[in-house]
């Protein structure tokens, strides 16, 4: 009975929303049934403590791998107890990292050109490989559809500038990818994702749209239900990474999904599968999301209209991350996986979304959008 | 096969091996039954009688049995069998009581007259499991229990004369209530879809979006579409039992409209496949021959004489506490039970186009002119 016992355990706190999840009672990046490597590593990962990071250390403790973390001890410092971690500062005080030797070391946490010029710098004959976390926010002319890893990316006025800004961003990770290439050379990868959802995730920027769906009534889904889409699960970009650190991998990677275009509609409906909402949707279109001040991403989460020079914006070729293994769960699991981690977050938290529409505002545009549609 | 895809086969294995102790939601708010019914099911062992017997088990009521003793012998080796024949023998009936009776199994009429009659003093109340079909006029959008039914002629019971399915179970029905009256329960469920169904009337969806590549969708991506998860009856079924329920209900979901689109956008959330979706037009296929249902699993296009045949009012079967599995663990559990099957029967599906006919219309879809 114990498979019983722990669903309705899980299930109090979760309600009925989770059906798909019931038979995984830990979402919590449940890493089951992991082959154990038969060449187990020392893995420097540097962040390590929040999202993207806490996915890849299980998955490389999962895997029967060495771990240390490098960070501040700022953040959930109750992590990984069992896992070494060294103190410092990306910024001015990488000390800890000095006579220490390890395998690979993962990047997560640079977007400061000089702070991967420093640590990549100093592990350079320290540590075999360097695996550094870009972005497709590097890709300089979004109109391209299928941009491959050859696309030109974007350049700053200033390189010395330090300040992160979101039109700067893009040129600073273009230039922590040269700077971690110019230190390692062909021991060099870089990652590009695109954007990372699923459990943890404390942007909502994927999350809105499940918890959304899951509450039912009447969702309002923005543009054309063909308009794309790409996403990356955050525990399938995890593990593929630390599985091209065991095969030791060099080069630049594009790195979101699914395998095969996704359409919103698929997304949308594909969510609405992971639940057993009384819902329905209604699509409106761009200009009208436009006219009413309704953005795209961050209003409206993953999208983004094809025009405007953002035609190829979610249609971004991974061909070569998929050829090098990177593989991609199913929607309904990381739609799942996703309510039911948020439903475990503080009341206050789950009420004050990071992306998406509010309802009253959600309500305000439907409203609109009918009385026009007549 | 890929770590991640490997993990989620392997998860979903364990899962369908677990099902019988996956709660619904119903279970999850309703307490144990207070006291523990004594149920007969006639039938029992095909598609949807074992789902509601494991169900019945498990929620501690005590099942019998009643069937030819042909198929699935090896199921419930625990319950009570009685092995006897609708047709023409019951012996093995006579001389006992339960509360309530299922009758799955019945198609003809005489079959419900000889039982109910039988059965009218010895059991409290009788569930008969209907079917859609017994409604005569699907032009109207939001059928509910009191829409019109064929009208066969009363006098085939008695000489065992077959009207064809629908009318045949508008009969079954009026044996039913003939015999039990107000202790009479009536479901009539459309399309029952889900593990265990060897129709692949629904199947066919999840098995072709897995299989990827340019998938042949048929007509308005807008059509409605309704079913039912097996277990989503069988757990209901159980639970209007317990709460001495009688009357007509339909039995068919989800609770809000689904669209042929987000079915099968539902079906490829569960899986990893690289597919993509061609949505020819209705009157294309029409014109081509191709059948909707036979050829299109689950489509019906709703317009004509078919306008109302998947929208049906739910008010009575959600009030009666119908609740849905998520798309996806139909889908999922369905794909799953799927691979289990003999290879030459994965290979052979009993409903959907073959795999070459798709091409070919794929094919011409592309070549016409639009």
């Amino acid at each position: 009975m114990s498979t019983r016992r722990s669903f309705l355990g899980m299930s109090a706190g979760v309600g009925g929303a989770a059906g798909f999840a019931m038979l995984r009672p830990n979402t919590m990046h449940a890493w089951l049934n992991v082959p154990q490597t038969d060449a187990p590593l020392r893995i420097l990962i540097l962040g390590g403590t929040r999202f993207l990071g806490v996915a890849q250390v299980q998955y490389a403790l999962a895997r029967g791998h060495t771990v240390t973390l490098f960070n501040r001890g700022r953040t959930n410092t109750h992590l990984f107890p069992e896992v070494e971690k060294l103190r410092g500062d990306r910024n001015d005080d990488l000390t800890a990292l000095q006579g220490r030797e390890w395998d690979v070391v993962i990047d997560n946490s640079a977007s400061v050109p000089r702070w991967v010029e420093q640590s990549a710098g100093l592990l350079r004959n320290s540590a075999n490989q360097y695996i550094y976390v870009s972005s497709l926010s590097v890709i300089a002319d979004n109109s391209i559809i299928g941009s491959d890893e050859t696309t030109a990316v974007k350049q700053l006025d200033d390189p010395t500038v330090e300040q992160v800004t979101g039109g700067r961003y893009g040129g600073m990770k273009a230039l922590c990818e040269q700077r971690a290439r110019e230190a390692f050379g062909d021991r060099a990868m870089v990652v590009r994702p695109g954007l990372i959802v699923g459990p943890m995730d404390n942007t909502d920027r994927f999350t809105y749209w499940p918890i959304r769906i899951d509450r039912g009534g009447e969702v309002m889904a923005p543009g054309n239900p063909t308009h794309h889409v790409q996403i990356i699960d955050v525990r399938d970009l995890a593990s593929w990474m630390v599985r091209m650190g065991e095969d030791n991998t060099s080069g630049v990677y594009n790195a979101t999904g699914p395998a095969s275009p996704m359409s919103m509609a698929e997304m949308l409906y594909g969510i609405r599968a992971a639940t057993s909402a009384n819902v329905s949707f209604t699509w409106v279109n761009a200009d009208f999301l436009e006219q009413h001040e309704v953005r795209p991403w961050s209003h409206m989460p993953t999208w983004i209209p094809p025009r405007e020079g953002m035609e190829g914006f979610s249609r971004v070729n991974c061909s070569k991350a998929i050829a090098a293994g990177l593989t991609f769960r199913p929607l309904a699991e990381t739609a799942s996986d996703t309510i039911t981690w948020f439903k475990t977050l503080p009341a206050e938290r789950q009420s004050e979304m990071g992306a998406g529409l509010s309802a009253e505002r959600e309500a305000e545009v439907l409203a609109a959008w009918q009385a026009r549609a007549g | 096969m890929s770590t991640s895809r490997r993990d989620f086969l392997h998860m979903s294995a364990a899962g369908v091996a677990g099902m019988s102790l996956a709660a619904s939601r119903l279970e999850l708010r309703s307490t144990h039954p207070q006291s523990a019914l004594r149920i007969l099911v006639l039938g029992g062992t095909g598609f949807i009688g074992p789902h509601m017997v494991r169900y019945a088990l498990q929620r501690g009521h005590t099942v019998t049995i009643f069937n030819r003793g042909r198929s699935n012998t090896h199921l419930f080796p625990q319950v009570e069998r009685l092995i006897g024949d609708r047709e023409d023998n019951l012996e093995s009936l006579k001389g006992r009581n339960w509360d309530v009776v299922i009758d799955n199994s019945a198609t003809v009429p005489w079959w419900v007259r000889d039982t109910a009659q039988l059965l009218k003093d010895s059991v409290d109340r009788y569930l008969f499991t209907s079917t859609r079909s017994t409604y005569s006029d699907f032009t109207q959008i939001g059928l509910n229990e009191d829409s019109p039914q064929h009208d066969p002629d009363p006098s085939a019971v008695d000489e065992r004369r077959s009207q064809g399915y629908g009318p045949n179970k508008v009969l079954c029905e009026r044996e039913a209530l003939r015999a039990f009256g107000d202790r009479t329960l009536i479901v009539r469920p459309g399309l029952i879809v889900g593990p265990g169904d060897n129709t692949d009337r629904f199947s066919y969806w999840p098995i072709r979006v897995d299989k990827g590549g340019e998938m042949l969708c048929p007509g308005d991506p807008e059509n409605p579409v309704m079913f039912i998860d097996v277990r989503d009856l069988a757990e209901w079924y159980i639970h209007m039992l317990e709460n001495s329920t009688v009357g007509i209900y339909n039995g068919l979901g989800p609770e809000a409209p689904l669209s042929f689109a987000e079915m099968i956008y539902g079906c490829r959330a569960v899986t990893s496949a690289e597919v993509s979706f061609t949505w020819i037009d209705t009157d294309f296929l029409l014109d081509r021959g191709l059948r909707p249902y036979r050829d299109f699993p689950c489509w019906m296009p709703a317009r004509g004489d078919r306008a109302g045949f998947q929208r049906f009012d739910l008010t009575r079967p959600l009030a009666a506490g119908l609740t849905y599995r998520p798309l996806a663990v139909t889908a999922r559990d369905t794909l799953n039970w799927h691979k289990t099957r003999p290879v030459e029967r994965q290979a052979t599906l009993r409903a959907g186009l073959a795999p070459e006919r798709e091409v070919e219309i794929l094919a011409e879809w592309h070549a016409s002119p639009r």
